[in-house]
């Protein structure tokens, strides 16, 4: 499909009185005999009116232009995509978000995966791992090795990346309050393997602001955690240049219930929030924008779906344009990972699951431009992924990459005339609510005071009613229920043995290190978190000496003080 | 005399940070007229109980979606008991395996909803249990009397 022409106002005309016609001799007669399904018809998160037709008129209403709007792919705006020639180049890279037990079954997974066919993962730490304690921290128990892998101390880190780096082109680290630790492990690992960190792209998560928001895995008060990841952002911009130090992981926010609006407009706010911290340090914008990645997420209205990611794309080139002032493309080109399944897996009925995997997948690679998709899995509703699971969310991947020929035209939906409306709209209701979190004093001060929390917190409970109450059909779940259902379904199961591996390997490895030197280097830790020396080295050298995660938190735990929402920023 | 409303404490356990459920069910339990205190994260089983002798409440709700319900949802029971105050309603939400339920129900929680239960269902189920008491409490008086 191509875009239409825009009409003269002669043809405009026409087409109403065409309309007009078609309307009365043509859809009345047909609608009185047999009405329509329903009074009005919506799209299922935004509520926006869905119309019976959408014609070149209604184009000409929204002031669609080819050239501002639309373009051509690779340049601006980037509606059409980032790369001149979309998936025709090459299909988006196949990652999966995994992780669990010990850092040895899980690079067994992995390695695994990356032989079935992924181009890269995702590394899922355990909650202990992500919220900066050791493995024997009284929180910890029965969460270690749990929902994802412990990572303690630097061997854990070099067993973990014990990997096929033949196969491996991309890696994503999701830690976010403890990212200098999580940064600097892994590049000591990297230096004891021999492996040159420019073989391959790290990409960072480091977006503590959108804990603070919603997923609630933070340590230290918001400021502090914007400097920490300030750090790592500067540090790995002037030291390993060919990693993506930042990754806005909107589709968190978006699991957390928020409309697609909310997701890009929270998710925007945040990712200029680091932006500005990052543009206060000396850089410039077009040596650090290129930098910033986001990873969103897909549900079920396909429409919303592909308007989201093409309006996604354009609005961060313009703002990267029009409000920061770049220059080079780069900086304007969105960097973006797709994560279908975030939300609207269903418990019952699981293999369901996988139709809406692959609508969701779909989606993703109709609207373009994810460099990357993840696969979710179909059983995620019940506990951690099966084996099986794993391999149906690949195959599921290269069902939609080589059998559906969806990415054998860049952005094959454009000039739809519904599509272009709904991009357009997204587009401005997006930036209104970007200018009103600007009014607020932008995300971190809108953080502090509870809004983007009490945004949300109303947006589930709008999700949830409209479920219970019917007015959104879910197959399995409202529609079509099966009263006798067995939601027997086969389960991964992990043992109490991780957990008691991990405490082993800890405590041997606390029992054998130099006291003396991890002192020391715990020292310079705290000198660097008073002041404002970058926090990366020192904390390289913490991680070298085998201090552990824990210790190393404990001592900016000590220095900045633990956040504690108070009921105004918690949500509930 | 206006009725008293029923206290419910909802609690999240160990690092589980999973937070959508919890704040859909403290709306619907407000809005279905009870009251509602939140513990925020990372708490261990001690201060649920702790925080439930507190606020004298009388229903405990524990939102778990990690996969570490059994560590901690028993030690609350236990420590219920140890206080002597296990006559509270105390049910468990979230991601919860089959076999864990089982457990969970046999070890002394009153019930387990699943992801995909109604947030409805489980105001209702907390009213029923509460007229019950009502009603028993109210025999045991008038057979006093």
């Amino acid at each position: 499909m191509t875009a239409a022409p825009r009409p003269s106002p002669d043809e405009d005309d026409r087409l109403e009185a065409a309309e007009r016609r078609w309307r009365q001799d043509v859809l009345d007669p047909a609608l009185a005999r047999t009405g329509q399904r329903q009074e009005a018809f919506r799209t299922q998160q935004l509520h926006w009116p869905v119309q019976d037709v959408y014609t070149p008129r209604d184009l000409e209403a929204i002031g669609f232009d080819y050239l501002k709007d639309l373009g051509f792919p690779g340049e601006f705006p980037y509606t059409r995509g980032t790369t001149p020639g979309g998936y025709r180049q090459d299909f988006w890279k196949m990652l999966q978000v995994t992780g669990f037990g010990t850092a040895k079954d899980s690079s067994e997974r992995w390695s695994k995966m990356l032989e079935q066919g992924l181009n890269g993962f995702i590394i899922e730490y355990d909650l202990p791992t992500t919220n900066g304690y050791d493995s024997d921290h009284p929180l910890a128990e029965g969460e270690v090795a749990r929902a994802g892998t412990a990572i303690d101390t630097l061997p854990d880190m070099v067993q973990a990346l014990d990997l096929p780096w033949d196969k491996l082109q991309h890696l994503n680290s999701v830690c976010n309050a403890p990212q200098p630790v999580n940064l600097a492990m892994i590049l000591a690992a990297l230096e004891e393997k021999g492996i040159d960190p420019a073989s391959f792209t790290l990409q960072m998560s480091n977006a503590i602001l959108i804990e603070y928001t919603c997923v609630g895995r933070y340590i230290y008060p918001p400021k502090h955690g914007l400097r920490i990841a300030t750090d790592c952002i500067e540090y790995t911009i002037r030291n390993c240049p060919n990693w993506i130090p930042i990754t806005v992981v909107s589709a968190q926010i978006y699991a957390a219930r928020a409309n697609p609006v909310q997701e890009l407009a929270f998710g925007f706010s945040i990712a200029m929030e680091y932006l500005d911290a990052t543009l206060e340090r000396g850089f410039d914008i077009d040596e650090v924008a290129p930098y910033w990645s986001f990873v969103t997420g897909l549900e079920m209205d396909f429409m919303e779906a592909v308007s989201k990611l093409r309006a996604y794309r354009k609005i961060w080139a313009r703002l990267m344009k029009e409000r920061y002032g770049a220059r080079k493309p780069e900086s304007m080109e969105l960097r973006l990972i797709s994560s279908p399944g975030t939300t609207g897996l269903t418990l019952q009925q699981p293999l369901n699951n996988i139709a809406r995997l692959a609508i969701q997948m779909l989606a993703c690679a109709a609207g373009g431009g994810a460099y990357a998709i993840t696969t979710p899995l179909h059983d995620e509703a019940h506990a951690l992924p099966t084996e099986e699971a794993v391999r149906t969310g690949i195959a599921v991947q290269h069902i939609v990459a080589h059998e559906t020929g969806i990415a054998d035209t860049v952005d094959p939906f454009a000039g739809a005339y519904m599509l272009e409306v709904m991009t357009k709209r997204m587009e401005d209701e997006v930036m209104a609510e970007i200018e009103k979190i600007d009014a607020m004093g932008g995300a971190l001060a809108a953080i502090e005071a509870g809004y983007f929390q009490k945004e949300l917190a109303r947006s589930q409970r709008a999700r949830f009613s409209e479920i219970e109450d019917g007015v959104r059909k879910q197959v399995g779940v409202n529609h079509l229920v099966d009263p006798d259902e067995d939601r027997a379904i086969e389960v991964f199961k992990l043992g109490q043995e991780a957990e008691r591996k991990q405490v082993d390997q800890l405590t041997r490895i606390r029992r054998d290190r130099d006291e003396e030197m991890v002192a020391k280097a715990l020292e310079r830790v705290r000198e660097a978190a008073m002041g404002d020396e970058n926090l990366v080295p020192p904390i390289l050298d913490a991680v070298k000496a085998l201090a552990t995660q824990g210790e190393i938190c404990d001592v900016m735990r000590d220095v900045f003080g633990v956040y504690h929402p108070d009921s105004l920023t918690s949500g509930v | 005399m206006a009725e008293r409303k029923i206290r419910v404490l909802l609690a999240k356990l160990g690092l589980d940070s999973h937070t959508v459920g919890v704040t859909v069910i403290a709306q619907s339990l407000r809005d279905a007229g009870m009251e509602v205190i939140y513990t925020g994260l990372r708490q261990t089983p001690d201060m649920v109980v702790q925080a439930a002798l507190q606020e004298d409440v009388d229903v405990i709700g524990i939102s778990s979606l990690s996969g570490a319900q059994m560590q901690h949802i028993p030690k609350v029971l236990d420590k219920l008991r140890e206080e002597e105050i296990d006559d509270k309603l105390v049910v468990v939400g979230g991601v919860i395996p089959d076999e864990d339920a089982d457990s969970l129900l046999a070890s002394g929680v009153d019930r387990v909803f699943t992801m995909g239960a109604k947030t409805s269902e489980i105001a209702e189920f907390i009213r029923e249990w509460w007229d019950e008491q009502q009603s028993s409490h109210a025999s045991v008086s008038s057979e006093g009397a």
